[in-house]
């Protein structure tokens, strides 16, 4: 099912927002997870919303201030809802909630997924401190509607998108492809998603979507391999040790990461504590030690743990507080790591995790001479 | 200066490999001794966290050893341990960190022999390949 919801005066945010307060005002949904920004404007995040006239939603609105996913994981990862619940997230968050489904960390149960073509989104910082005159959402409305450049307000993450476009969502607000002066375009993919459209009257859709498709993702795609070309000077102990000097060991990136999900992390462990002695007799191997220490075996460590699923939301880099560019060893880490395993995260909901799953007749010459 | 000669640190499954080795020691079997073995119990328990944090602390290379594929004690865990091995060989070789200090082998209980061959073609490799160079940074 698909067809255009008609606006007036291009205002895609507020016919959007007309969109969501019918689902929650027809009683099929009973609240609506989504992204609000708060009353000064500067700053937005989920939130749950269940009465209608509380909704206010700006589904432009270009910030991820945090997981969409692990808000869903939050939610539902003891019990899955007895009521149906929409969550509007973007993209890679739907990407995310399909891997942290598979790391039985979420229960899509009675959870309808709404995604939306992504422009992309700014950093926090970015987003809250424009300059005068400046309004994030005109930012992206023109860059939607004129094609403007608008890298420079965007993450990194948004600017090399692995996909901007959702996939396995139960209903996609389309952007792309759509004349925006009169409308934006409605797709349910799945029986829950159409459940939820039932008696919204749509017109019918002329336009060449798979084109416009075709013509974002290649886009990104190729600022995607640049991106990963020009970092290949991350290389060596040398250009690694660099890169992470300015690491202090907080771990926000792990706790802002939809994949990183034990509640007991090994590096939050005691594994690996000592006494003096010990450190002193580690300290002499070398002469010199920092402490604390682990901040490079850290990094190597989370990559081996979750860079198979990782989405490359950038939510890791945007909560850094030493400004490490993270996405800059991530991305092509994530590349080579996922080509190697012939995995592409958060594609097939029914493909198993590569590290659960093996072949007796693979990757034999590892294992011998 | 004499002749630079490598630490290996060996994760070494209780079922084959260790047992392997332990033939390999009471058959008299010489075999060079740069390793250093440490006891699993099984190869795929052996996180990436050890290995790596095994080559920032001096290791000059790391031999995961487990039982041949078919034989694992607990009926598949050196596939998926082999899986490991290669994310985190990947990993390492995109960063340019030399991954050929990580080697997973398969050497059963009564392997003594192969399991000497392994570690003396591993010491052989790696005096070629010289010092690891990640402990030259302190401040990693």
């Amino acid at each position: 099912m698909e067809g255009m919801i008609l606006v007036k005066d291009g205002d895609i945010a507020s016919g959007c927002n007309e969109l969501f307060k019918g689902f929650l005002t027809s009683g099929r949904i009973e609240a609506l997870l989504i992204s609000r920004e708060t009353p000064n404007g500067k700053m937005a995040f989920p939130a749950l919303i269940s009465d209608p006239e509380k909704l206010g939603s700006n589904i432009l609105s270009p910030i991820l201030p945090v997981s969409e996913a692990s808000e869903i994981s939050r939610m539902t990862i003891n019990k899955g809802s007895d009521k149906p619940i929409g969550v509007v997230i973007r993209p890679c968050q739907v990407r995310a909630l399909t891997e942290i489904v598979k790391l039985n960390q979420a229960n899509l149960e009675n959870i309808v997924v709404i995604s939306m073509d992504c422009p992309g989104t700014m950093d926090v910082n970015t987003f809250s401190n424009m300059p005068e005159g400046k309004v994030p959402t005109d930012i992206i409305m023109d860059h939607l509607l004129n094609g403007t450049d608008i890298d420079q307000y965007l993450r990194s993450s948004c600017r090399t998108c692995k996909d901007p476009v959702p996939v396995n969502a139960d209903i996609t607000i389309g952007l792309f492809g759509v004349d925006l002066g009169s409308g934006f375009l409605v797709q349910a993919h799945t029986e829950s998603g159409e459940r939820l459209l039932e008696g919204v009257k749509l017109e019918a859709y002329k336009g060449e979507r798979e084109k416009a498709l075709a013509e974002v993702r290649g886009g990104k795609d190729a600022k995607r391999e640049a991106f990963i070309s020009s970092k290949k000077e991350i290389k060596g102990i040398e250009a690694i040790a660099d890169f992470y000097d300015k690491c202090v060991n907080c771990h926000n990136c792990m706790n802002a990461c939809p994949i990183c999900y034990c509640k007991e992390c090994i590096f939050n462990s005691s594994v690996f504590d000592s006494d003096a002695n010990k450190y002193v007799h580690r300290a002499k191997n070398k002469g010199i030690m920092k402490m604390p220490d682990g901040a490079l075996l850290f990094h190597i460590t989370r990559m081996n743990h979750m860079i198979l699923s990782c989405v490359e939301c950038g939510l890791c880099e945007q909560a850094c507080p030493s400004n490490i560019p993270l996405m800059d060893l991530l991305i092509p880490v994530a590349e080579n790591a996922q080509k190697e395993l012939d995995y592409y995260p958060g594609k097939d909901p029914d493909e198993k995790l590569p590290m659960v799953v093996f072949r007796e007749d693979e990757y034999r010459s590892v294992g011998e001479k | 200066m004499g002749e630079f000669e490598p630490k290996i640190v060996g994760f070494l499954c209780n079922w084959c490999s260790y047992t392997g080795a332990d033939l390999a020691g009471t058959s008299r079997i010489q075999y060079p001794p740069n390793i250093r073995v440490i006891r699993v119990m099984c190869s795929s328990s052996v996180d990436p966290i050890y290995v790596v944090r095994a080559l920032m602390e001096g290791a000059d290379g790391v031999l995961i050893g487990g039982c041949h594929p078919g034989d694992c004690h607990y009926i598949n865990g050196n596939y998926k341990a082999r899986r490991r091995v290669v994310l985190l060989k990947n990993i390492l070789k995109t960063m340019g960190l030399e991954e050929e200090r990580v080697w997973i082998r398969w050497v059963s209980a009564s392997e003594g022999q192969k399991f000497a061959d392994t570690v003396t073609e591993m010491v052989d490799t790696i005096k070629k390949l010289g010092p690891n160079p990640i402990p030259t940074r302190w401040d990693i």
